[in-house]
């Protein structure tokens, strides 16, 4: 690697860190971009910011996780000692993606409880845990707060309908069905990872490109076959359609329901697998403990909808979207061998759900915004910027 | 307060040695061996209890960036005596930490 090139590496990664730290921290960002810069040697002022973007990482990440919480007592002052657990669950209650935070970390621990008592592999339990903070994570950089511009909504909906279509023709097949790309030596699912962010997505932002974007994924679900998948596909379009219906959800809601049919067509022939499906009712079998665990942690999965629902009424196609993601997908589970989102083992609809709760205000009941003066039909929110930014 | 890590304590050292006279980032990491991922976090938590105050100082050479520089507050020194490096691990011990 040449000297300008280590320097100008040494540029990029002191700019990373400047990204992702807090405002409050944004000082000590700049000290290690300048101290780097005095480092006469290009090797060591490489070495020494690397290490800082690293050392400063775990810190920024959990300042970013923290901000709702952080922020409740008011003002965006931490929390002190002073602070009570009823104002806290007061003011996490108007704040849905807080709410949906909390919902998953729950759901996510509660999995595990069932997993302990069911006596699944220790790489099981680590696994769900470390998809988690990934999803958090993906959640707290994504999050962030920067303007964009509305169009790239629909070519973000058109590059996931491109993954989808890719793990149809390309993805890991078993027993006929693709729906999986081999990473890393685990196998995930794309479709529980994008599908539900996309849907919200669509939901807040209606245009030419993004309605073809769903037409593409429906096509892609019909062809992986995944029957689950498509059913929140339909749902989902079907709830939208009821709540705010205009041409392009028409458009949508009849390639779900065709890809639904598609999928209806084809014999579902894949096995149970231990620990990922069928467990809503087996888990029962093995403790009640255990059964209680999975069907709280289900049930917490859609209480960021009920309770934007009941308190925001500016944004309620979003959560009764939102709401129909999840309960799709627990009915899936409930009816097929499909995985059991969050509290079965697997990574992808932990990661799938803290993405999809980019979609959510982050304040329940905040004016509309204005100002998005682009082709298409769009829902406007403060959060729009987020999600159109994570999605981008 | 919960116990000092080995470098946190090490860190405190080279602050304490240093006096009244400022130190930057990239030195303190040198002075007491510890890589720069450990020291800013370190230096931030620090700074935030009182125990480090921070500074930024134009360079005196012309063209060169402004720098970050630290030295420790009264009760800073205060920590930094009543915690003063740990003796170093027996190499044996090294080792079986090591294998293990």
């Amino acid at each position: 690697m040449s000297a300008g090139l280590r320097r100008r590496v040494t540029d990029l990664a002191c700019r990373a860190l400047q990204a992702i730290l807090p405002p409050s921290l944004q000082s000590w960002g700049w000290a290690v971009r300048c101290e780097a810069a005095s480092i006469p040697d290009d090797t060591k002022a490489l070495l020494f910011t690397l290490d800082s973007l690293c050392g400063l990482m775990p810190r920024a990440v959990a300042s970013h996780l923290l901000y709702p919480f952080a922020s409740l007592i008011g003002d965006g002052a931490p929390l002190s000692e002073g602070s009570s657990i009823m104002n806290i669950f007061h003011a996490t209650m108007r704040r849905p993606r807080a709410l949906g935070i909390a919902s998953a970390i729950g759901a996510v621990v509660l999995g595990i409880v069932y997993m302990a008592i069911a006596g699944a592999p220790m790489r099981y339990l680590g696994i769900n845990a470390g998809a988690l903070v990934i999803g958090l994570t993906m959640l707290a950089l994504l999050g962030r707060p920067v303007a964009a511009g509305q169009r790239w909504t629909g070519v973000a909906i058109i590059a996931i309908a491109g993954m989808l279509l890719a793990t149809a023709f390309l993805g890991s097949e078993v027993e006929g069905a693709a729906r999986w790309v081999k990473l890393g030596g685990l196998a995930i699912q794309p479709s529980l990872i994008l599908l539900p962010v996309m849907l919200v997505a669509f939901c807040r932002t209606r245009s030419l490109p993004a309605t073809a974007g769903i037409v593409a994924a429906a096509a892609a679900i019909a062809l992986q076959p995944d029957r689950a998948m498509a059913g929140m596909l339909a749902l989902c379009l079907a709830t939208l359609a009821v709540i705010r219906r205009d041409r392009h959800v028409v458009v949508a809601l009849t390639a779900s329901v065709a890809s639904f049919a598609a999928t209806l067509a084809h014999a579902d022939t894949l096995p149970a697998v231990p620990y990922v499906d069928q467990i809503l009712y087996s888990s029962f079998n093995v403790h009640a403990g255990a059964g209680l665990a999975v069907l709280g942690g289900s049930a917490l999965l859609l209480v960021p909808a009920i309770v934007g629902w009941s308190r925001d009424a500016d944004n309620r196609a979003t959560y009764a979207v939102f709401g129909a993601v999840w309960f799709a997908a627990i009915m899936a589970a409930a009816l097929g061998n499909y995985p059991t989102p969050i509290v079965g083992y697997g990574g992808s609809a932990i990661i799938g759900y803290a993405l999809s709760l980019l979609a959510l205000p982050k304040l329940a009941g905040a004016s509309t915004g204005v100002g998005f003066g682009t082709v298409g039909t769009t829902d406007r929110s403060p959060s729009d910027h987020h999600l159109l930014v994570a999605l981008a | 307060m919960r116990a000092l890590s080995p470098h946190a304590r090490t860190v405190l050292a080279v602050l304490l040695d240093a006096g009244v006279q400022w130190s930057h980032g990239y030195e303190l990491a040198q002075l007491a061996d510890v890589k720069s991922g450990t020291i800013y976090p370190l230096l931030i938590r620090l700074e935030a209890q009182g125990y480090l105050e921070a500074e930024w100082q134009q360079p005196a050479e012309g063209g060169r960036p402004p720098r970050h520089a630290y030295r420790l507050t009264a009760s800073g020194v205060q920590l930094a005596r009543a915690n003063p490096p740990g003796p170093t691990a027996a190499p044996t011990v090294r080792r079986w930490e090591a294998i293990i």
